[in-house]
């Protein structure tokens, strides 16, 4: 059966090297034939990896611990939902996943555009084979899951061995959100890998115009909004499971993870400034570019172990074949744009500093330097031991210091950009989109610094937030008391139809407030409250408004784990409030000890409560509790992040009317347009 | 229609200012309850503990925030526990902040601070996140400066027309006009 898993991987991997030369004899030659022929065998090595994960999985649910891979990462005891996410707890699995994910992407990108855009086409499918070729050799030569375990027989020749037990899956991925976490990380960062053949086949393809980015903009959303919700879902299991209270540590594979994201939200903004007045070019496609790669420097820091981090949950030596790959990646795009260079000339130029225009140019400057120096801070151990042979440590502080001030402007960026005019803005409609906003967020600031908050950051935090809440609230308004007026509605279905009539513009604001409300929360941390105590049955202690009254401790256990668990009683103003149990658990096949943090999460703040363990000298157990203030709002803002972008990918509903008016129409003579739909036209300008 | 939009001028700061009151009133109901006035600082060796790297090799923490993971052990490891307890041990003995750090920079060398020190090599680790930004700003500066010089001098009428193709364009527009 391994064997079959193996074929099905050296077939995918054959599958694309055809796809590539095939794709590239066809462009070369003019074949459109053998180009078809090619993307075909792009579409089939879908069909064929999955054929290798199926295989995969079957081992895992089989308990098949002939297969290496299996048997380090399973293990009988093993729930059967667990058993499936183990197929990415390694290095070989998860690098057959990325492969299977982006096969996924390959499809639909393919079958979607096969009777679409001929003459960009088949660059987009060899550039995706391209990528395909360097995992999938990974997965047939270097990092194979399909490894059986050999042992000597009597004869002295080699046999497929079998061990009785599996190692067991790393109690820290036992955690439901572990199941769904690494799909959702390793979609955005395989995604990404689509906006980049789109622009380098318009690169190569000298395509005209600016269809490329209509064309990837969906595309890019979806990876986008995948990237991060990964990073929040990561964010959520750190705080849930890792018991320290917090849920951002800057470690180098959170940042790995953070900065694709950060560079395809620039690209996100400065598209806009390509389709609207044909600028940034050259901006955009490097910007794709250098997205696709720290994708690859990512997955390359998550699954190397190059730099030290809780979550490299593999440690190898493929480093140097990644390394390879983006040097190679690096190579070809330095050598696509400076042969085409003169394509990617501006058509138009700025023509004030106080214009929509310059908004998207400061903010991608901003989120590219907060992306520079995250990258910076990540690498220079590294490089400071190369350069210096000393190790040093570049650790949370520094990030804290360098990203706050950068975080902070950007969120005022969020605020003015769109409510900046094209070219140029006037100042009366200065003063009419900013007065008030800027009153109130000043107010907001007098009555916390009134309240006792001296700390800069959290304050100007404040500040920045109801600003730029009711510049997106007064977007809103202005909008619906406009349609309102004019149709009779309340104010609420006018905003609601509003939204539907220019869904990018409305969408886009509504993944702003959810960035406003990730502000709120993060803000929150700088009033976090911790107490740690060792408490007998009977004793208590109080954090914040609770009180915290150790009722028992037992020890509940199965066959895969034996817990240490105290149960918890929880007072609020004298009234009994709920029980809360953290564990601690011993996992028997991995030997290893986990915690299960006991959470009790409202709006206003997380009572967070950590089973430390057992004092050695004492035996008595010590509990630390922790209050956090607002992290709710982090989780609810990735929600309405969510929502937003959705929202945004759903097509105009004046572009639906104004099709369907035209189709039915008459077919002699040709009647004005309808008084909505030339009202809606109208107001299609203002994106 | 003047005088509706001069009503339009009053009601839209009117309703803005309700939206920010009821917006404000929540949010800082809000904060006001969930943060209150942020716990003193007495507690000099909690601080201080997130001012020495965990030693353990395993993780890139802080000792005071170590969670180091996928050992026999989860939250603080034994290492950061006992650089915790020097801490707290010094802090206790009257030392003061420099001190405290200073014997662990001793004891482990420079790596043990999470901030990199603003000398020699490190230095770049610190100028670089802020230099580079702004040198990227002098770039647009120059370029928006160099466009708007550009448009200034660029000819207001574009490029010549010559006088047949001026005739034909006005007989055209005036045909139009006649239409």
């Amino acid at each position: 059966m391994d064997i079959f898993g193996s074929f099905a991987l050296l077939l995918a991997f054959l599958a694309a090297v055809y796809a590539f030369v095939a794709g590239i004899i066809g462009i070369v030659q003019h074949r459109t034939l053998l180009g078809k022929s090619a993307r075909n065998a792009g579409m089939a090595v879908f069909g064929l990896v999955t054929l290798a994960v199926v295989t995969l999985e079957y081992f895992f649910f089989t308990d098949n611990f002939t297969l290496a891979y299996v048997a380090a990462h399973s293990n009988h005891a093993l729930p059967w939902y667990y058993k499936f996410s183990s197929l990415w707890a390694g290095q070989e699995g998860s690098l057959l996943w990325w492969s299977w994910l982006l096969s996924i992407w390959t499809f639909f990108a393919l079958f979607l555009n096969r009777r679409k855009h001929p003459e960009l086409m088949p660059y987009v499918g060899v550039t995706l084979a391209g990528v395909q070729i360097f995992f999938l050799t990974l997965n047939n030569f270097v990092a194979s899951p399909f490894r059986v375990l050999a042992a000597a027989g009597p004869d002295g020749a080699m046999h497929v061995a079998r061990v009785a037990e599996g190692t067991g899956l790393n109690p820290l991925l036992q955690y439901p959100e572990m199941v769904i976490h690494p799909p959702m990380l390793y979609l955005g960062y395989t995604g990404f890998t689509i906006p980049f053949a789109f622009a380098m086949a318009a690169l190569l393809g000298r395509y005209p115009g600016e269809k490329w980015i209509h064309i990837t903009r969906r595309w890019t959303m979806v990876a986008w909004c995948f990237q991060g919700i990964g990073v929040l879902l990561g964010a959520h299991w750190a705080y849930a499971v890792l018991g320290w209270g917090g849920y951002w540590a800057w470690d180098p594979v959170e940042n790995a993870a953070l900065l694709p994201w950060i560079t395809g939200t620039a690209f996100l903004h400065s598209v806009m400034m390509q389709e609207k007045r044909g600028m940034m070019k050259v901006w955009n496609v490097w910007l794709v570019f250098v997205t696709f790669m720290l994708c690859i420097l990512g997955t390359s820091l998550t699954r190397t172990g190059i730099v030290s981090s809780v979550h490299a949950f593999a440690e190898s030596n493929i480093g140097g074949y990644f390394f390879g790959f983006l040097g190679i990646v690096l190579l070809v795009c330095l050598a696509a744009w400076f042969k085409n260079r003169d394509y990617l000339r501006s058509d138009n130029q700025l023509d004030s500093l106080v214009s929509r225009e310059s908004s998207f140019l400061f903010n991608n400057l901003i989120l590219l330097a907060a992306c520079f120096a995250i990258l910076w801070g990540t690498l220079f151990p590294v490089l400071s031991e190369a350069a210096t042979g000393s190790k040093i440590s570049v650790g949370p502080p520094f990030f804290n210091k360098v990203e706050v001030p950068i975080a902070l402007f950007l969120l005022l960026l969020t605020g003015v950009g769109p409510l900046l005019a094209w070219r140029k803005t006037s100042t009366d409609a200065l003063k009419r989109n900013f007065l008030w906003p800027v009153v109130a967020g000043l107010v907001a600031g007098v009555i916390a610094f009134a309240l006792g908050w001296r700390d800069i950051y959290p304050l100007m935090c404040l500040i920045l937030c109801v600003f730029v809440a009711l510049t997106i609230f007064a977007e809103f308004y202005r909008g619906a008391r406009v349609i309102s007026q004019r149709d009779g509605g309340n104010l609420l279905a006018a905003a609601g139809e509003l939204t539907m009539r220019n869904t990018r513009r409305y969408g886009g604001y509504i993944v702003h407030f959810a960035m406003v409300m990730i502000f709120i929360g993060v803000a929150g941390s700088a009033f976090n409250q911790d107490i740690q105590k060792e408490m007998n049955i009977g004793d208590s202690l109080r954090i914040g408004p609770y009180t915290v009254l150790c009722q028992n401790f037992d020890q509940p256990s199965n066959d895969n784990y034996e817990s240490n668990r105290a149960t918890l009683e929880v007072f609020r103003n004298g009234r009994s409030e709920m029980m809360l149990y953290p564990e601690r658990r011993f996992f028997r096949t991995s030997q290893v000890t986990e915690t299960v943090v006991a959470i009790e999460s409202t709006a206003v703040h997380d009572l967070y409560i950590v089973y430390a363990g057992r004092t050695p000298d004492t035996n008595i157990p010590v509990i630390h509790a922790y209050l956090n203030p607002l992290v709710k709002w982090i989780w609810f803002g990735g929600i309405v992040m969510v929502l937003g972008t959705i929202l945004a990918m759903f097509p105009d509903r004046r572009a639906a009317l104004v099709i369907r008016a035209a189709t039915d129409r008459p077919w002699a003579g040709e009647p004005a347009p309808s008084p909505v739909t030339a009202t809606m036209n109208r107001s299609s300008s203002n994106d | 229609m003047t005088s509706s939009r001069n009503s339009d001028r009053f009601s839209l700061p009117l309703c803005l200012c309700g939206q920010f009151l009821f917006f404000l009133a929540g949010s800082l109901l809000l904060m006001a309850y969930a943060l209150p006035a942020r716990a003193d600082n007495s507690d000099r060796a909690k601080a201080l503990s997130k001012k020495v790297m965990c030693m353990c090799g395993g993780c890139n923490d802080t000792a005071g925030t170590c969670n180091h993971t996928g050992g026999a052990f989860s939250g603080p490891c034994d290492t950061a526990k006992a650089m915790q307890k020097e801490v707290a041990d010094r802090v206790n003995r009257g030392d003061s902040d420099d001190l405290v750090l200073q014997s662990f920079v001793q004891e482990y060398g420079p790596t043990v601070l999470p901030d990199p020190p603003k000398k020699g090599f490190t230095w770049l680790v610190w100028i670089a996140p802020i230099a580079l930004p702004l040198f990227a700003l002098y770039l647009i500066w120059e370029v928006v400066r160099r466009w708007r010089r550009r448009q200034q001098l660029a000819p207001a009428g574009g490029p010549p027309i010559s006088a047949d193709l001026l005739d034909r364009a006005r007989r055209e527009s005036h045909g139009d006009l006649r239409e």
